[in-house]
């Protein structure tokens, strides 16, 4: 649904063209420091990974100050793992590790000096099955832009179970959509239940130096059954990165992840399936 | 039921009481003198025409037809028509019978030829029991210089004290820090559910088909409720009674045409209006392929047939119709408004006026991307109203005017389908339809105590229904769906009543000055699904239900009102107070469009308003206008939003100045100004970041903790006549305007970003839409 959405600011949007920007100087008060958690276990066999890190004013400018020492387990109530400290902050299981559909996993963090008035967080997340992707199709689109899109289309069968679904795309093994305003997320409202027959999961703006493809390029879509709040944390973190305006925006507001004791972030448990196309030529 | 009852005994005693009473008090014998006053010009009624005898000083003013009906005991008196811009009128009349007067007022000849006109009666300011209110007529309008020469009444409504503009060049307006869903907008009593154009840049109202226009921001009359903060008012013209004449304009964005003229004479007569936007008709000429086909314009029609059949009988029909046309490569967007409205005026009486209304309303928008596309879809949303109102005004005695009456409307809310246009990948998603009774009956009393204490007083009894058929879901405390409830066709399964009382008292301390009080109690049954200050087109209406309680106002505000220098300045001061229950406003990340569990999404809490509004008001000579500052704060509280402490209401601008002028430098040449100021909107800016998935998270103040920059902006326009010639048919005008004239680059927008070459950077940037704008128009009317 969020693509409408998008398609409908771009329309509106496009009637207020006339509008300016200018870079503006404004001071800003300093809340008090929170724990910054990031972290993900999913069918795939890796080392999963947990971020820790800590908040700091808006105007940082400096890369997150982490969180090192920490006690990282994550456990489905019969198999605990623990995660080691490589690089200060980034928690890793061994790389043998893979989540098994339908199991809950819970997160467990034990800082060695407190941070916003706690030393133990916790977290969990039912790791929900996705129905393998049958095919993807690109279909390159010239009417969007000067340089066109690549449109990339998915094949598979919904299940009949409400669904919340996360593309990610990389192109010759290398993932495109590398951060989160990139990720593409959509509910199953207008297909729940359906074939998805070429439904749209990716727009490829063809004047991004980074999205740019050539023909033989191997492009990838991975798709991850997240579940409904880690769709709703990534969508309005999206929203708030998107930018404010008078028209559509309600008051900014923070991003509820699903971390005890006020901690930011989101530990999520996700199950992945792939599928490849190679980018043939475009047919002006 | 107890208060039920009362209610109706109230009803129904208090006419006959009332009634009883003129009839005794009488000794000497009394009688009628009544009619119609008019423009001598065009033949147009009046609305507002002080009409004062010069011996018991008793006035009376014409209801919004022009009818008027004063009680004399017998005797010899001069009758004073009066309103400002036109010629006082003043008749002898010696009352031994019955006496009908229709009266028509000419323009002021002492004065130059189209003299600003504001207010009514020269001293109507300080004598009229009405504060909280501010009538503009659409020469006053046409005067005052406007974005890309558009005329438009929201906008000098917004320049009056209480009243915001939304946002930057929004025709969305803030009562009192209400929101602009709390404005009731009639066009001939028709409800407009969304008063904008082109996102908010213009109003629905063409200003040549529009006769006046009435803005309460208080003392809303007990015949009109359903909104919290204000009614805005408009009548169109009835159409030229006297000759066939025409008004038109070819602007910088639009042209204008209108039409009106007698078809029967002195019976019948017409007004068509219509405007259309051009923009877009230049785009054939772009070099760009993708903007050839690209459409982008709004045009509205109004149309208005008016018809005396007796002495005792008028009928009117008005129409209205506008539509908003976008139309690019990803798609097509639509919106609009019509409505339809039937009069019937009936004099019963000499004392007892009558009007019935049947109104039709409906808003509809419609989005659509190219069809064929796998990912096509269409998208549309409709609401729709069929009214009937009866009406009574009853001159009862020369004390007591009664209004009395009744109406009933039946509201359909069609609020989202959305299906696939392409080759099936979308199943078609649609919200259920929901229906809705409202019904109400009204009755008021304004009462001359004595010569100086005049009171009105009212009671309006609300009605809402919800009607099946109809889904609705049930939420638990966490506001999660849990099962919903299925209510078959004409089942009644919720019914909010609300008792509405509305007092005002007039004091008069002098001929100069008087005190005034007012307090009232308004509830709303609809609120705008809109989360944002402006709003889009797409924002759709939703009902009460049992879930959505009413949400309820009660308002308080008094003023001191005085003339200066023989009624050449109007000066006023009002403070208010507002206590609102039942506020609607939404959880954090609302999601409000195509959304079956809207409902699920609203957080209920109060809220609270207060302010101090100062006017001074020049209505007469060469240079005129007004100056007005406004004190105004608003907040809410609301259980589960910025963790239950109070915050700033979306539209609470504690400051607010202005200045509004127009110099006539010769009967050819005039010139405006205005000037405003208002404190930046309340707004949430982030105190902190976090990482993650790569990406700077903003973490956030307390709600609205923050502020927008000031907003301050100068227009300036400048009007230039042709030479009047006798016997010359054509009178053409030339206006030249400049908007926001010394630049000011006002924040639309706040945003924060981070740094293209280095993503660990992150500043503030702020989005502005207009840098200075000149327009130019030419108008004509023949």
């Amino acid at each position: 649904m969020r693509s409408e959405k998008t398609i409908i600011s771009g329309l509106l949007l496009a009637m207020i063209a006339v509008s300016c920007t200018e870079r503006i100087n404004i001071d800003l008060d300093n809340s008090y420091t929170r724990l910054v958690v990031d972290g993900t276990i999913t069918t795939e066999t890796k080392a999963h990974k947990v971020i820790l890190s800590e908040t700091s004013s808006y105007f940082y400018n400096q890369p997150a100050p982490m969180v090192s020492g920490a006690q990282v387990t994550i456990t489905d109530g019969e198999n605990t793992i623990d995660l080691t400290e490589g690089s200060p902050g980034i928690y890793s299981t061994q790389p043998s590790v893979h989540g098994i559909p339908g199991h809950t996993y819970s997160l467990r963090i034990i800082l060695p000096v407190e941070i916003g008035g706690y030393t133990g967080y916790t977290a969990s997340s039912l790791l929900n099955p996705v129905n393998p992707l049958d095919s993807i199709r690109l279909r390159f689109r010239p009417e969007f832009s000067k340089e066109g899109f690549w449109e990339v289309q998915c094949y598979v069968q919904d299940p009949p179970s409400s669904d919340f679904y996360r593309f990610l795309i990389s192109r010759n093994q290398k993932l495109i959509t590398d951060t989160l305003q990139e990720w593409f997320v959509t509910d199953d409202r207008f297909f729940n239940g359906s074939y998805t027959n070429g439904a749209s999961i990716a727009e490829l703006d063809q004047s991004k130096p980074e999205e740019k493809l050539s023909e033989g390029d191997t492009i990838t879509a991975e798709v991850n059954n997240i579940g409904k709040d880690y769709a709703n944390f990534i969508w309005d973190a999206q929203s708030e990165l998107f930018g404010s305006n008078p028209l559509f925006s309600g008051p900014p507001s923070n991003v509820k992840g699903n971390i005890s004791n006020g901690a930011i972030g989101f530990f999520a448990a996700y199950s992945v399936t792939r599928s490849k196309a190679i980018t043939h030529a475009i047919k002006r | 039921m107890q208060r039920l009852i009362s209610t109706l005994a109230f009803f129904i005693l208090l006419p006959l009481i009332l009634s009883g009473n003129s009839n005794n008090q009488g000794l000497q014998e009394k009688f009628i003198i009544s009619g119609y006053v008019r423009d001598q010009t065009n033949g147009e009624v009046l609305a507002g025409v002080t009409v004062s005898d010069n011996i018991l000083k008793r006035g009376t003013a014409t209801n919004a037809y022009g009818y008027y009906s004063i009680t004399l005991p017998s005797g010899k008196y001069e009758l004073q028509y009066s309103y400002i811009g036109y010629k006082t009128v003043r008749k002898q009349v010696d009352t031994d019978q019955n006496i009908t007067i229709d009266i028509s007022l000419d323009l002021a000849d002492n004065q130059l030829n189209e003299v600003i006109v504001t207010g009514k009666r020269t001293d109507e300011n300080v004598r009229s029991t009405e504060m909280s209110i501010a009538r503009i007529d659409s020469k006053t309008i046409g005067r005052i210089p406007a974005l890309l020469g558009e005329i438009d009444l929201v906008k000098v409504i917004q320049l009056l004290p209480g009243v915001q503009p939304t946002s930057e060049g929004s025709s969305g307006f803030s009562v009192r820090g209400g929101s602009s869903d709390q404005n009731l907008i009639l066009l001939d009593e028709a409800t407009i559910y969304n008063a904008s154009h082109l996102l908010g840049f213009f109003s629905v109202f063409n200003n040549d088909a529009v006769k006046d226009v009435t803005l309460y921001k208080g003392d809303i009359p007990t015949a009109y409720g359903g909104r919290l903060s204000s009614l805005l008012d408009v009548r169109m013209k009835d159409g030229n009674s006297k000759k066939f004449s025409g008004t038109g304009s070819i602007g910088t964005i639009s042209s204008k045409l209108t039409l009106e003229g007698p078809i029967i004479k002195d019976r019948t007569t017409f007004l068509l209006a219509g405007r259309r936007t051009y923009a877009d008709l230049f785009l054939p000429l772009a070099k760009d392929e993708n903007i050839r086909d690209n459409k982008l314009y709004f045009y509205d029609l109004n149309f208005k047939l008016s018809h005396v059949i007796d002495e005792n009988n008028r009928l009117f029909l008005s129409g209205y119709a506008g539509r908003d046309i976008f139309k690019n490569q990803f798609g097509t967007i639509g919106f609009g408004n019509r409505t339809a409205s039937l009069r019937w005026n009936h004099l019963f009486s000499k004392k007892l006026f009558f009007n019935m209304s049947l109104i039709y309303s409906r808003y509809d928008y419609s989005i659509g991307t190219p069809p064929g596309d796998e990912n096509a879809f269409t998208w549309t949303s409709k609401l729709r109203d069929y009214s009937a109102r009866f009406d009574f005004t009853h001159y009862l005695s020369d004390t007591h005017t009664l209004k009395y009456g009744a109406t009933t409307t039946f509201h359909e809310f069609f609020p989202g389908t959305a299906s696939g246009s392409g080759n099936g990948v979308f199943t078609s998603f649609f919200l259920p339809a929901e229906y809705v009774l409202e019904h109400s009956l009204y009755l008021s009393d304004e009462f001359k105590a004595t010569r100086n204490l005049t009171l009105k007083y009212g009671l309006r009894l609300a009605v809402f229904q919800n009607i099946g058929p109809g889904t609705y879901y049930n939420y638990d405390i966490n506001h999660t769906p849990v099962d919903s409830t299925v209510y078959h066709k004409g089942n009644i399964f919720n019914t909010y009543v609300s008792f509405e009382p509305r007092i005002a008292v007039n004091y008069l301390i002098n001929d100069k000055s008087s005190v005034k009080g007012s307090y009232l109690h308004t509830s709303q049954f609809f609120t705008l699904a809109q989360n944002s200050t402006a709003g889009t087109p797409l924002d759709v209406w939703f009902p009460a239900t049992p879930n959505v309680k009413p949400q309820l106002c009660d308002q308080l505000s008094f003023g001191y009102f005085r003339n200066l220098d023989q009624n050449k300045y109007e000066f006023s001061s009002e403070v208010y107070y507002k206590n609102l229950r039942n506020v609607i406003d939404f959880r954090d990340h609302a999601q409000l469009l195509l959304n079956q569990y809207l409902e699920g999404e609203i957080r209920i809490g109060s809220g609270y308003s207060y302010g101090l509004e100062t006017i001074i008001r020049k209505n007469e000579g060469r240079m005129t206008g007004w100056i007005s500052y406004t004190y105004s704060r608003s907040f809410r509280i609301i259980p589960e939003i910025n963790n239950g402490n109070r915050y700033n209401a979306p539209y609470d601008k504690p400051h607010a100045i202005s200045i509004v002028t127009s110099y006539d430098f010769s009967k050819r040449l005039n010139a405006s100004a205005t000037w405003v100021y208002a404190t930046g909107l309340p707004v949430t800016f982030p105190t902190g970041r976090a990482v993650i998935g790569n990406a700077i998270i903003p973490i956030y103040s307390d709600r609205n903790a923050y502020r927008m920059t000031d907003y301050h902006r100068l227009d300036l326009s400048l009007t230039l006549k042709g030479k009047e010639k006798t016997g010359k048919k054509w009178h053409g005008e030339w206006n030249l305007s400049v908007y926001n004239a010394y630049n000011r680059h006002n924040s639309w927008s706040i945003n924060f970003t981070h740094d293209v070459n280095d993503p660990n950077v992150t500043y503030a940037e702020k989005t502005y839409l207009f840098s200075v704008i000149p327009a130019i128009s030419y108008n004509v009317k023949f």
